[in-house]
């Protein structure tokens, strides 16, 4: 759990900068904003960023292994495609038919492990594969006109009531939250994809089952998805082919922005949960303080480059007095 | 050392505080609580809205009342209902909306009238639960229909034509083609539709795709485009491929983006309502709404500027969409 | 190293992809349309060569089509303003590289991971650009379009501009010093650097290129119509990345070429006309093109296996 050993301890963590930044963010709206602090508002960040939330955890162990899942948006298009269809035209129940989304989810994750485990294709380039392959499957079983909707009340339930005080969706996404931050940092499946990141080959040589662990990777990334897809569906009462266009680079923000390394190995769950809340309350922050929707992507671009610099600035510098001084052993 | 990026962060969010607030604390200083209006397009960076907008600011202005403008800048369906939602924690007083998809923006407006705000739709309805009134420039059917006599007229109703569409998903592209479908259906059997093709609302995109149905399909009598980045698009490639005046180019777009092409002869018609009048009567119905002077039951209704509209149920219409050809377009400039 | 071994997947799919055109859809070739679409992707092609120098560099670059968007639009407003065609060409070209160098500098200079920089610089532009012109179009003074020389002259110029370049910078990256410590820089930067390359500065260089290439795409897609589509370029980069690695450039660095990245495009580029001469709906044509990517990564793999 601690950093690379190569680079210095940072004088403050990622994640405490970013906590600091939360709450910054929440200050600075909470002053521009008078419903800004409001309970109802603060379900109302929950709802909104349950799906993209569940999306950058599934992507939190893909990144630690060194890969990128880019298809997770469009499998959620698909999943939602899919559960409409199960339940209105296979005619399942609800329960049944998000039984089953969930089941398809983890096999579409398991065609992306097949390629990138069994194959050892770059997972960048087959997740940019099923990315279209996903939704396009999803246009062609809907002939992209077909919308699913009028879903039961009991069903709905689950993206627009509250439960036990909090949006049903709330409880979701907090289960797979704690289960991915425990899998990530309290069991040797998550040491082993940190290894993984570090270092791919060196994993392999030491015996540890990559293929395995890459597998269980990907598969629960689109289980996640799915399951996403599910909330989405209940939270719009409706299902359509576009579902979740445009969430994979939403997620991967998130992920970045939570401190953890795109090559891999460095990162946290905790950092992503902070991340997602970084950016849920710009999103949200800004309609409050009354400014258009673009100010939110260009201070989003903005903060995940001085996310980026602040993570980055003090190795930087070390690295530069190292150089300096003789180093005493080769870098 | 993190110090000079936190300093940073801090200077930054503090200066977006300030932008924030300098606009808010000129309007607030008017005095007297002023009824809040909040419009939300389908999308932002699009033509269309952009008239629309123009027209709902001058309305605002004339009727004193703050105008929000905002809406999604992707094309997730979620992202309209979040910004509803935003809206009825800020506490407006009326929005009016144009729908991206009926039934999953309904559940957000339902909400917004539970909570004592007025709602109005407009451009594109929700489900009429969801909401007092739709200003109504022109219905899906009358769209359809429009499009569907005017290639007819065009190609004297026999032969080939194909669609151009945004996205296959779009809601109200699908609306219009259904329409379409069935005025063909019903009266022209002569005439087939050979091809449906997105375009990803971008011009570029449809000169590829109509460049590849002229191809595809010699006997193309007419390309039919109902986004606007669409026509424009669609007539470039039909004059490339030495095409003009063979291969005749209609659809639903603005008089600015497509005047060069209908002097030329490529295009041939293309329709629209007055959009600066359709934004301005939003904003007009929302605040008659929001005071109470435009109620159910009411048959006619006037604006400020002494216009009256027609009320039909719980619609106010705008009038019949115009038909621009080369002897009128001079006329209109947005 | 035997030679082609890595296009030839990509090559034969192309080739069967035309082989069924040939029979079931020769309207295909009708030589008019057929010079229209290839001077419609020259644009695309020059995109592509510049991300596949990035990734060659081992790095990427995903805001390419903001970057694409930003100099159209540019481009068009110095263009209505009346700027004659060679200044908005070099003031293209020039804002193209320094939207690259901006990358460059992030990437090389700040040690930042290039997928998140650009992932930021992608949405700042695109954002920006949208809250600066609201989508308005811009009209295009008369003489700009095919800049004078006439519709089939000015496409096979464009066709041939762009191969051309091609061919130079497939040269350079071959027989050239910089050419080759691309390739080095991207096999190994640690033994790059031991070998006297500066790795940040070579990677500096690829990110700057490829700006300029983008922004010389952008103006070669400007004067192909009489107006700007500030939306345009958009999902650009997402084209240009598919098309070099089905052209066989390794996503890991230091592999591949150029003339894979023209079949890579050429195969992807082909797939959507084909549909629509195929008479293929329109919805499947996302997931045909997702199929072909993984099929033909998958197959080159299949056919090299057990490599590595």
């Amino acid at each position: 759990m601690t950093p690379s050993p190569a680079s210095p301890r940072p004088a403050l963590r990622h994640e405490t900068v970013l906590l600091a930044v939360v709450v910054l963010e929440w200050l600075c709206f909470h002053a521009l904003g008078p419903r800004f602090g409001t309970l109802e508002n603060s379900f109302d960040l929950l709802r909104h960023s349950a799906e993209i939330g569940l999306l950058a955890l599934a992507m939190t162990p893909v990144i630690l292994t060194g890969g990128i899942d880019l298809s997770v948006g469009s499998l959620l298009g698909l999943c939602a495609v899919l559960f409409g269809k199960l339940w209105r035209d296979a005619g399942l129940d609800p329960a049944t038919a998000a039984a089953c989304t969930l089941g398809i989810g983890a096999l579409a994750g398991g065609l992306n492990a097949a390629l990138i485990a069994g194959l050892r294709l770059p997972p960048l380039i087959v997740t940019l594969g099923t990315y279209s392959l996903f939704r396009g499957l999803a246009e062609a079983i809907t002939r992209g006109a077909d919308t699913f909707t009028n879903f039961p009340a009991a069903f709905l339930f689950l993206g627009q009531e509250r439960w036990l005080g909090l949006p049903t969706q709330a409880w979701f996404f907090a289960a797979v939250a704690a289960a991915v931050w425990l899998l990530v940092h309290r069991t040797t499946f998550g040491c082993a994809c940190r290894a993984h990141g570090f270092a791919p080959e060196g994993t392999r040589y030491a015996g540890l089952p990559v293929g395995r662990q890459l597998t269980a990777v990907y598969v629960l990334s689109g289980l996640i998805a799915a399951l996403a897809a599910v909330i989405y569906t209940a939270r719009l009462g409706q299902a359509r082919a576009d579902a979740g266009t445009g969430y994979e680079l939403l997620a991967i923000t998130a992920v970045v922005l939570g401190g953890t390394s795109i090559f891999g190995g460095r990162g946290s769950v905790h950092g992503t949960l902070l991340g997602v809340a970084a950016l849920a309350i710009l999103n949200n922050g800004l309609v409050h303080a009354r400014q258009p929707r673009e100010v939110a992507g260009l201070l989003t671009g903005a903060l995940l480059l001085l996310a980026l610099a602040a993570g980055t600035a003090p190795r930087l510098w070390a690295a530069r007095r190292a150089r300096r001084s003789p180093a005493p052993s080769s870098p | 050392m993190i110090k000079p990026a936190l300093s940073l962060l801090l200077c930054g969010l503090v200066f977006l505080a300030g932008c924030g607030r300098a606009p808010e604390a000129a309007r607030d200083a008017g005095g007297g609580k002023r009824l809040t209006v909040a419009l939300l397009p389908k999308s932002k960076g699009n033509a269309y809205f952009i008239s629309c907008r123009a027209g709902a600011e001058k309305a605002a202005r004339a009727l004193g009342v703050e105008l929000l403008f905002d809406g999604p800048t992707d094309t997730d369906p979620a992202k309209q209902n979040e910004i509803i939602e935003n809206w009825i924690t800020l506490g407006v007083d009326v929005i009016a909306a144009a729908c991206e998809n009926r039934e999953g923006i309904s559940t957000a407006l339902r909400k917004a009238q539970a909570r004592g705000i007025k709602v109005i739709t407009y451009d594109a309805d929700a489900l009429p639960d969801a909401r007092a009134f739709f200003v109504n420039q022109a219905t899906p059917e009358g769209i359809g229909q429009t499009l569907m006599d005017e290639a007819a007229r065009l190609t004297n109703a026999e032969g080939e034509f194909a669609v151009i569409l945004s996205t296959l998903t779009a809601s109200n592209m699908q609306e219009w083609l259904k329409h379409i479908r069935a005025r063909l259906a019903e009266k022209y059997p002569r005439m087939k539709l050979v091809a449906v093709r997105p375009c990803d609302d971008q011009k570029d995109k449809a000169q590829t795709e109509a460049t590849t149905l002229l191809s595809a399909h010699p006997n193309l009598r007419l390309l039919m485009n109902i986004c606007s980045p669409a026509v424009p698009g669609a007539a470039e490639a039909v004059k490339q491929a030495g095409k003009t005046g063979q291969v005749k180019v209609i659809g639903l777009g603005l008089p600015s983006e497509n005047r060069r092409y209908v002097k030329e002869g490529v295009t041939d018609s293309v329709i629209l309502w007055k959009t600066e009048d359709l934004g301005a009567l939003a904003v007009e119905a929302a605040v008659a709404l929001a005071q109470g002077t435009l109620k159910r039951g009411d048959t006619a209704f006037r604006n400020a500027a002494g216009a009256t509209y027609e009320v039909r149920g719980d619609q106010l219409l705008l009038g019949q969409p115009f038909i621009f050809n080369r002897d009128n377009i001079d006329q209109f400039n947005f | 190293m035997k030679a082609w071994p890595r296009e030839l997947s990509v090559g034969l799919a192309l080739a069967a992809l035309l082989a069924a055109l040939a029979v079931f859809a020769p309207s295909f070739f009708a030589p008019q349309p057929l010079l229209s679409l290839a001077a419609r992707e020259a644009p695309v092609l020059l995109v592509a060569c510049g991300a596949a120098m990035v990734i060659v560099c081992r790095q990427i670059d995903i805001s390419s089509g903001s970057q694409f968007a930003v100099v159209s639009v540019a481009a068009g407003l110095l263009a209505a303003e009346g700027w004659p065609p060679a200044a908005v060409a070099g003031t293209a070209l020039a804002l193209g590289a320094t939207l690259g160098a901006l990358n460059g500098i992030l990437v090389a200079g700040l040690g930042l991971p290039s997928i998140v920089v650009t992932l930021a610089t992608m949405v700042t532009w695109r954002e920006g650009l949208r809250w600066w012109r609201q989508g308005a179009f811009i009209n295009l003074p008369d003489g700009l379009q095919w800049l004078g020389l006439g519709q089939a002259a000015g496409q096979w110029a464009l066709i041939g501009a762009a191969l051309a370049l091609l061919a130079l910078l497939a040269l350079a990256a071959r027989h050239l010093a910089a050419g080759r410590h691309l390739y080095a820089v991207g096999s190994d930067a640690e033994a790059a650097r031991l070998a006297g390359i500066r790795p940040s500065a070579v990677t500096f260089g690829a990110f700057t290129l490829a700006g300029a290439l983008t922004g010389l795409a952008a103006l070669m897609n400007v004067i192909q119509s009489p107006q700007v589509d500030p939306k345009s370029g958009t999902g650009l980069e997402l084209k240009a990345i598919a098309a070099v690695v089905v052209g066989g450039v390794g996503i890991a660095g230091g592999r591949g070429r150029l003339a894979g990245v023209l079949l890579g495009l050429l195969l992807l580029a082909t797939v959507g006309p084909a549909l629509t001469h195929l008479r293929i709906e329109a919805h499947w044509e996302k997931a045909i093109q997702g199929a072909i990517i993984l099929l033909a990564v998958a197959a080159e793999r299949a056919r090299r296996r057990p490599a590595r």
